[in-house]
């Protein structure tokens, strides 16, 4: 009997090592060199642009997402050609955490092959990361990490890129359109208790402070999925504006809750939920109205991102979801500066590279400050008219007209 | 099942053919080679459900992993059955014996010599990010196993909200680094913050433990868990007090300035390796001294029956607080070393599945035993990250789940059980005594030998 | 008090909510009632509940139109079906992959424990690569709105359809137990397994149709909840961990325990979250239980299965 147990399950081990020998001869075989030395390669004509993010866990979608967005842009560029060398992808998984940081850094600056990475992709593994990144002068440009203090100074975060526009910009954004346009009397302001939401929160009751504009904070954990308990707040509290910091899959249900429960104020969200799924979730007239600001310019004025929206399909058999497009650019702001280096790429030339860059993506121009933020931080608004998401324009305008 | 059937009823029956245990065998193997040729095939999309399971199963592909489930099946029906791998455990005993016979005091002491000295050398050879994943993915980790190990293991409590000494530890490190929005009274290096997480932790274990202890079993196991999950919201929600989500960060590295001696841990993640290898040493000495002591025997007692230990004069709730609270102040420990070495404390570290995680690699290692939580801890969190090279990233934790599935079954007892364990589990599984709680076997001694 | 203003509201929905934990908790308790043990996997077996009747209500309805009547009482019936199919599947699978080889091998608790939480995170995981990690909503089966109000607290056609499914469910699950042969079989292994073998109850049978039903119910639990928010890989993480709690809260291994447990860890969480913010909702059950066990250490109503069904 023990044997018969033991076949039972012998069998998928060695089926399973057979498969990982499949799969182990066509993914990248990573070098681990000598490490934390700074500036390696050349030599070799292939580079690698790594990725990092949450590959695993509860937030694997967003990760996914990202780097996908990334291995289209180098993809494409291989394709395409006119590179002097040849470009690799590697994805790292730091599910999304601070303590998985330092290990998915560790892993990416060891590859001396690596010149940049897209990522990291949340703010708490940002953190955790960035100081090997310096260590190792290899820049890294993330297109989600959007904490405001992770661009100080004193962080000694040297190498550290933001391709979007941090809470700041879009607190205080949308904090100025619902005082002029809205004209909210009350505000219920609700967090989903992750970094970017929490953060942006904070931001936005500042603003509404400054501007004598009451309001309720709340926080509904993400994945909590049943928004009943806090849309019954919401009506009981009497506000006429919701604004959610979060994501759409949670957006959705909990628009979709406070409509069931009769809320008939605006909602508002940010640009983590500014997703055509948001409307699914919601359901079409419950979406119906909604505001949402976002960083990032209209697709429909740039006639190159149609086509990134078919060619991601045609990739991945999905649609471009949260931060694809941010980190399509990003990566392709990479691939730009890498190109203007020539064929004698190293990591401390992409990082001077990448620091006066100016290159025009699908979503916005990428130029960095000194600080690594942004340029320009300019905020757009949107609105749900018909079932789609509509492009309104620069939301200071909008709120100062 | 056939053979239950055919054991149960005293002679064996005729089966029909499909009903044999070589058909059985057979549709198993290829169950699983078609699980496998899944597993490993291409991500599904969500415009198409199937498409995965499609792409994996109707493309010549699938005929590689059928080809070699027939092959592994018919190899094992016609061919020796002696070979397979089963009896490895068998051909080692000569080996073993030969060890135990040998091992008188002195060479003992030479093995663990060897063994430290391997354990100090070796890890220079490797990468920066083998290093960094020996520090906080396998070095903290064994640490926190062996401290729940003393809960688990020793003392027999099942307890599922671990992590939240481990969390305890990181936030007041935190706290007494100046990085949370509330000032502390004195700021401190990391070294002299490890005796006030001792104590915070060992205080958080006896305020958990003082009223619950006394729960059973899985009762324990729910509120512990509770316990580590409002540890948690807390943690995430209060951002007045704890950052919130995004935590703390900034926190400073271990440092030195001693008599002269001046040191700085720094990002190179050697210095904190031999940081925890030293503490990992410092416990691994201290609790195997604890386990033979007194107090040792009197937690022996207690897990294999507590109404009996009671009525010897055990006085059981002070050796469960006191498990309780060795283990935590380990945790505590652990959690100083990961907010200085990570130097950021974010509440994702602490999630339950983190709890599960170092429970998992008590179990697997063998519970009770310090050497079998030490190299299964070590092995079960070198995995995934061995994993990051051959499977695509998001898949790593398909064949995590499937390795535990696979250990449980070939080895339930744990990798390196401890010979007290062992026997006990050996007596429950023939049923001469009542094991405690966490050995006894199904349905009771009784329905498991019927079953044989 | 907090929640004075709006009791009403917040019972309905907390009333809906304690009907899901109770479906969910029946699993567990069951499983615990026969063997002594926790399936970690059960959260598991509800996700794949909700994925089944998904797929085969998208399947039959596809993404058209909203169905009205009778015909939307047939979509969910079906979809509850399915989900239940589903949920009783997995839990089949689970118990041949991750219970009967221990079992065979005599294994103690801790390693059923541990293999099935592997066995969570080989579905949990699977179920993303090959589904996707968005959330997906259920296309919609009937046309939700108030149906009546109590005291002045709307009741949604959801809260009615979810709660009339569970409370049809628990009927036939308590009439099972206590009427059928299988459930004087499960009864009687809960009870004192030794004895039930002897007197020629074939243990393994009814531990399979013990997690079959279990799964059943979560499955099932898990379509209606996919319904009413929607269906993602990891939906069963948080709902799981409230029906454990649950069924500990009413005392673990015990059927009206379950439901009684489920009911009142939805009514708390819903009036608590009034008092305090939404997000110290899993808190607040934990408060609860702690409390409970303090002055009732093996729940509400006892443990043992075979004493009260």
């Amino acid at each position: 009997m023990r044997q018969r147990v033991m076949i039972k399950v012998g069998a998928p081990l060695v089926l399973g090592a057979l498969a990982l020998a499949g799969c182990g001869s066509s993914s990248s075989g990573t070098k681990s060199g000598s490490g934390s030395s700074s500036a390696a390669g050349g030599g070799g004509k292939t580079f690698t642009i790594a990725c990092q993010g949450p590959l695993t866990g509860d937030n694997a979608q967003l990760g996914i997402n990202i780097c996908d967005g990334a291995k289209l842009a180098i993809d494409q560029a291989n394709k395409t050609g006119g590179l002097p060398f040849t470009l690799k992808y590697n994805a790292v998984d730091d599910l999304g955490t601070a303590a998985g940081g330092p290990v998915a850094a560790q892993k990416i600056i060891g590859d001396s092959s690596v010149m940049a990475v897209v990522g990291p992709a949340f703010s708490g593994a940002t953190q955790a990361s960035e100081s090997f990144f310096t260590q190792a002068n290899l820049a890294s440009i993330t297109a989600s990490a959007t904490k405001p203090s992770l661009t100080d100074a004193k962080n000694g975060f040297k190498t550290f890129f933001r391709a979007v526009a941090n809470d700041n910009a879009q607190g205080n954004g949308a904090a100025a359109y619902i005082a002029a346009k809205l004209k909210a009397k009350k505000v219920y302001s609700i967090d989903d208790a992750e970094a970017y939401g929490q953060g942006l929160s904070k931001v936005f009751e500042a603003a509404l402070q400054s501007k004598n504009i009451p309001f309720v904070h709340d926080s509904v954990p993400q994945g909590t999925k049943q928004y009943e308990p806090a849309a019954g707040k919401v009506v009981q509290s009497g506000a006429d504006v919701v604004y959610y910091s979060g994501y759409y899959a949670d957006a959705g249900p909990l628009l979709k809750a406070l409509k069931a429960g009769g809320f008939k104020g605006t909602f508002m969200s940010d640009d983590g939920a500014k997703d055509p799924n948001l409307i699914k979730l919601a359901g079409t007239a419950n979406a119906e109205g909604t505001f949402l600001t976002c960083p990032c310019v209209d697709a429909a004025q740039n006639p190159s991102s149609a086509s990134f929206v078919s060619a991601y399909k045609a990739a991945f058999n999905a649609d471009p979801g949260t931060y694809s497009a941010e980190a399509y650019d990003a990566a392709n702001a990479v691939i730009s500066a890498m190109k203007g280096i020539g064929a004698s790429v190293d990591r401390a030339k992409v990082v001077d590279a990448v620091r006066n860059l100016d290159y025009t993506g699908i979503t916005k121009t990428i130029k960095f400050q000194s600080s690594g933020e942004l340029a320009s931080t300019a905020v757009y608004l949107y609105e749900v008219k018909n079932g789609a998401i509509t492009y309104l324009g620069p939301v200071d305008k909008l709120a100062t007209s | 099942m056939s053979n239950v059937d055919a054991t149960q009823n005293g002679a064996p029956r005729k089966l029909a053919w499909w009903r044999s245990e070589p058909a059985h065998r057979l549709l198993t193997f290829v169950l699983v080679g078609l699980v496998a040729a899944v597993v490993t095939g291409p991500e599904g999309t969500q415009s198409d459900y199937a498409y995965g399971l499609k792409q994996s199963v109707l493309k010549p592909r699938v005929f590689i992993y059928l080809a070699l489930a027939l092959g592994l099946w018919a190899a094992y029906e016609f061919g020796g059955r002696q070979g397979w791998g089963g009896h490895v455990s068998d051909q080692l005993k000569p080996l073993r014996a030969g060890l135990r016979q040998r091992a008188n005091r002195r060479n003992v002491r030479i093995g663990y010599a060897l063994l430290a000295i391997a354990a100090i050398v070796l890890p220079m050879g490797l990468s920066s990010f083998w290093q960094a994943v020996l520090v906080t993915e396998i070095g903290l980790y064994v640490l926190l196993a062996l401290g729940l190990n003393v809960v688990v293991g020793f003392a027999g409590l099942l307890d599922l909200g671990y992590i939240a000494f481990y969390a305890i530890g990181a936030y007041l490190t935190a706290y007494f680094t100046g990085r949370l929005p509330i000032t502390p009274p004195f700021q401190l290096n990391p070294f002299l913050i490890l005796p006030l997480a001792v104590i915070a932790a060992l205080a958080a274990g006896i305020i958990l433990g003082a009223p619950t202890l006394r729960l059973r079993g899985d009762y324990l196991a729910i509120v512990t868990l509770g316990f580590g999950e409002i540890v948690y919201q807390f943690a995430l929600i209060k951002t007045d007090v704890t950052g919130g989500s995004s935590g703390a960060f900034n926190i400073p590295h271990f440092s030195v300035n001693l008599a002269g001696v001046k040191y700085m841990w720094g990002l190179d993640p050697l210095p904190y390796y031999y940081l925890v290898l030293g503490f990992i040493i410092l416990v691994v000495i201290l609790f195997s001294r604890l386990e033979h002591s007194r107090v040792g025997r009197a937690w022996a007692a207690i897990r294999e029956d507590e109404v009996a230990a009671s009525a010897m004069g055990v006085w059981t709730l002070k050796y469960k607080l006191m498990a309780f609270a060795i283990g935590a102040s380990t945790s505590g420990v652990a959690g100083v070393i990961y907010a200085s070495n990570v130097s950021t404390v974010t509440p994702d570290g602490f999630l339950l599945q983190n709890s599960i995680i170092v429970l998992v690699l008590v179990i697997f290692g063998g519970m009770g035993s310090i050497w079998g939580v030490l190299l299964g801890a070590a092995l079960l969190q070198y995995v995934p990250e061995a994993l990051r090279d051959y499977v695509p990233p998001s898949d790593r934790f398909i064949y995590f789940g499937a390795l535990l599935i696979v250990m449980m079954i070939f080895r339930p007892e744990g990798l390196l059980p401890s010979r007290r364990r062992k026997f006990e589990f050996a007596l429950a599984r023939t049923g001469l005594v009542e094991g405690d709680a966490l050995t006894e076997p199904l349905g009771g001694p009784v329905a498991a030998r019927s079953s044989e | 008090m907090c929640f004075s203003q709006n009791f009403w509201p917040l019972l309905v929905s907390g009333v809906e909510n304690g009907a899901i934990y109770a479906l969910i908790a029946l699993g567990y308790t069951l499983v615990y009632g026969v063997l002594q043990l926790i399936n970690f996997a059960h959260s598991e077996v509800f996700m794949s509940g909700a994925f089944g009747g998904l797929f085969v209500v998208q399947g039959v309805l596809g993404h058209s139109h909203t169905p009205s009547g009778l015909l939307s009482v047939g979509y969910i019936v079906l979809g509850t079906a399915a989900g239940a199919a589903a949920g009783g599947l997995a839990a089949f699978v689970l118990e041949r992959v991750a219970y009967r080889p221990l079992r065979r091998r005599k294994a103690p608790p801790l390693a059923f424990l541990i293999s099935a939480i592997g066995a969570s995170f080989f579905a949990l995981n699977l179920a993303g690569k090959e589904f996707g990690h968005n959330p997906v909503p259920v296309p919609a089966l009937y046309t939700d709105g108030t149906v009546f109000s109590v005291f002045g607290a709307p009741v949604r056609l959801t809260y009615i359809i979810v709660v009339v499914a569970a409370i049809a469910m628990l009927i036939v699950l308590d009439r099972t137990i206590a009427k059928t042969r299988l459930g004087q079989g499960i009864r009687a292994v809960a009870q004192d397994a030794e004895t039930a073998s002897l007197m020629g109850v074939n243990i393994d049978r009814v531990i399979v149709a013990t997690f079959v039903i279990g799964g059943m119910l979560g499955g099932a639990g898990g379509f209606l909840y996919g319904m009413a928010y929607n269906v993602q890989f990891n939906m069963g993480f948080f709902p799981g961990l409230k029906a454990f709690t649950a069924a500990v809260l009413g005392g673990i291994g015990n059927v009206r325990g379950a439901v009684l447990g489920g009911l009142m860890l939805g009514i708390v969480e819903s009036l608590g979250v009034a008092c305090l913010q939404v997000a110290w909702r899993d808190s607040i059950s934990f408060v609860i239980l702690v409390l409970v066990l303090m002055f009732r250490p093996t729940g509400l109503l006892g443990e043992r299965l075979g004493r009260s069904a």
